[in-house]
């Protein structure tokens, strides 16, 4: 009955079929979208998040290791660091045929996963360094014992680049097979609007954690939102414009869910992140210090690769291709891709352009 | 065909509101440079004054409109996301901003080191654990699993170094 509602074809007169059809295929679509969206007001369903298999190998305070089910026939492990506070990394895993990590796998990577976890009050004195030079290590170290392998290759994303950077560069002697750069900022002076809201002219880091503490996840989600103020506007209207599709809708809802968990900073983290990085950008002029050890970018000489997005506003692709020119490998690739900070991994259009791009990369490689 | 001089009237008197919106935004971030809003809305208002042309030329209703009204939509997004990341991409912004931070950090201070202080004042008073106290223990907590991590870790070495060892000595034997 309920097809035969939208096949039927009334002779109207004066409209051409074909018109017609068309009338019926957007009356349809109408139809749907008032479905969706009753269904998502009345009865939301809560999506199915980070759908491929992992068993946690080892935890650390609020972080764990994780390791994914995969054939393995990739000889070198890969130990994937994202950002710590802000987001969760199950957009990494969002959803069945959408996640990057499913698409690394199924290409036999053995993959590992650093998630950092929340952070409490308990977490304000914790540091970045601590984060680079304690944490990171141990996990790398397990993720190597799992697999038995020799060597690892690391990819950093967004802020899990320069965190990994950071302890790379201290630690020219542990065995790193190839390095991956994924929307990581390396270069601070060319970071755009954060790096000129944080300037020190204008913010007082040490003000900010001294009063509060912690970073709360609203202040997280405020400064976000306001780089890019119209992002929920058209977030909608796209929502409004797909909303037949129940595709759209399902991932919609993975997404949206994601999008909208922000998480906190600890206080001395960010201190340490704000003034190291966007106010003295030390890491690329080689003045940082990790653990009493300095930060070496040239100390870095295994195949290195530098993805960039070319409409990020987060990490601008000016500030990812530097790192190829500062370490000293002879093999090294920058490429920029279509989409912004988040599509650059997670979407559709990731999966055509990126997904690949960095599984073939790292697959010669390997 | 009046019907279209009303209809064009009414876009014109939108367009010309925009753009002296515009300008007036612009000017109260303190834009340094005088703003060009046409080099923003120019497109999108082309494809606009298109799209409606076709609408009020055209015989019959076609559902392609709605296509052409989400376009014009996201243009018009798009136009806004510009102007907007113009404006916060001034100093004069970002100054604005820290001060506004400021003001909040000065007033937001003393009201939550009073707040904690009661809290915990009137805690202690019931004989319940206050939150610095249980964050305390949390942070001990935190303190024996580094350490736990640390000896954990000495093992390690250890058991590697014995393991090298023994295979010495059995391949001296050898």
């Amino acid at each position: 009955m309920k097809d035969e509602l939208f096949t039927m074809t009334p002779d109207l007169p004066g409209m051409a079929p074909e018109m017609v059809a068309r009338w019926q295929e957007e009356l349809r679509r109408n139809a749907l979208r008032m479905k969706h969206f009753s269904e998502m007001i009345m009865n939301p369903k809560e999506p199915e998040i980070g759908p491929t298999p992992r068993e946690e190998l080892y935890r650390k305070n609020k972080s764990r290791l994780y390791r994914y089910e995969s054939k393995r026939t990739i000889k070198t492990p890969l130990l994937f660091v994202p950002n710590l506070g802000i987001s969760r990394p199950y957009i990494f895993d969002l959803m069945r045929k959408g996640s990057f990590i499913e698409h690394m796998t199924e290409r036999g990577f053995d993959f590992f996963l650093v998630d950092w976890g929340v952070f409490g009050p308990e977490d304000n004195d914790l540091t970045f360094e601590y984060a680079a030079t304690k944490i990171l290590p141990r996990m790398a170290r397990k993720a190597l014992e799992a697999s038995g392998a020799k060597e690892i290759s690391v990819l950093g994303y967004c802020m899990g680049a320069p965190l990994s950077l950071s302890w790379l560069g201290s630690t020219p002697e542990f065995p790193l097979k190839n390095y991956v750069d994924m929307a990581g900022p390396v270069d601070f002076s060319k970071i755009g609007l954060f790096g000129l809201w944080l300037d020190p002219r204008f913010f007082d880091a040490d003000k900010y954690v001294d009063t509060l503490g912690a970073i709360p996840a609203d202040m997280v989600k405020m400064g976000f939102k306001l780089l890019k103020p119209t992002m929920d506007v058209s977030t909608n209207l796209n929502l409004w414009w797909n909303l037949w599709n129940p595709d759209y809708v399902a991932g919609f809802t993975a997404l949206n869910k994601w999008a909208n968990e922000y998480l906190p900073f600890p206080g001395e983290f960010f201190r340490q992140w704000v003034k190291e990085f966007y106010q003295q950008n030390k890491l690329i002029k080689g003045e940082l210090r990790m653990d009493g050890r300095p930060v070496r970018l040239e100390s870095i000489r295994c195949p290195v690769l530098a993805v960039g997005a070319k409409e990020d506003n987060i990490a601008p692709p000016d500030c990812v291709r530097p790192l190829v020119h500062a370490v000293s490998s002879s093999d090294t690739e920058y490429v920029e891709l279509p989409g912004g900070h988040i599509s650059l991994i997670a979407g559709r259009g990731a999966s055509v352009h990126c997904w690949p791009k960095v599984a073939s990369w790292l697959e010669a490689r390997s | 065909m009046a019907d279209q001089a009303g209809a064009q009237q009414l876009f014109d008197l939108w367009k010309k509101q925009v753009e002296e919106g515009t300008r007036a935004w612009l000017k109260m971030a303190g834009q340094g440079q005088s703003p060009d809003p046409q080099a923003f809305w120019r497109p999108f208002m082309d494809q606009g004054m298109q799209a409606w042309s076709k609408v009020m030329t055209q015989g019959q209703p076609s559902p392609d409109l709605m296509a052409q009204w989400k376009q014009f939509l996201d243009q018009w997004i798009a136009a806004w996301s510009k102007v907007l990341e113009q404006a916060m991409g001034t100093e004069s912004f970002a100054q604005a901003m820290g001060k506004q931070l400021e003001g909040f950090l000065n007033q937001a201070g003393p009201v939550k080191k009073a707040a904690e202080q009661h809290i915990e004042a009137t805690l202690a008073g019931l004989g319940v654990p206050s939150r610095s106290q249980v964050v305390g223990i949390a942070k001990q907590i935190i303190a024996l699993e580094e350490k736990i991590d640390a000896v954990d870790d000495r093992l390690d070495t250890m058991l590697k170094r014995l393991e090298e060892l023994t295979a010495a000595v059995r391949k001296d034997r050898a």
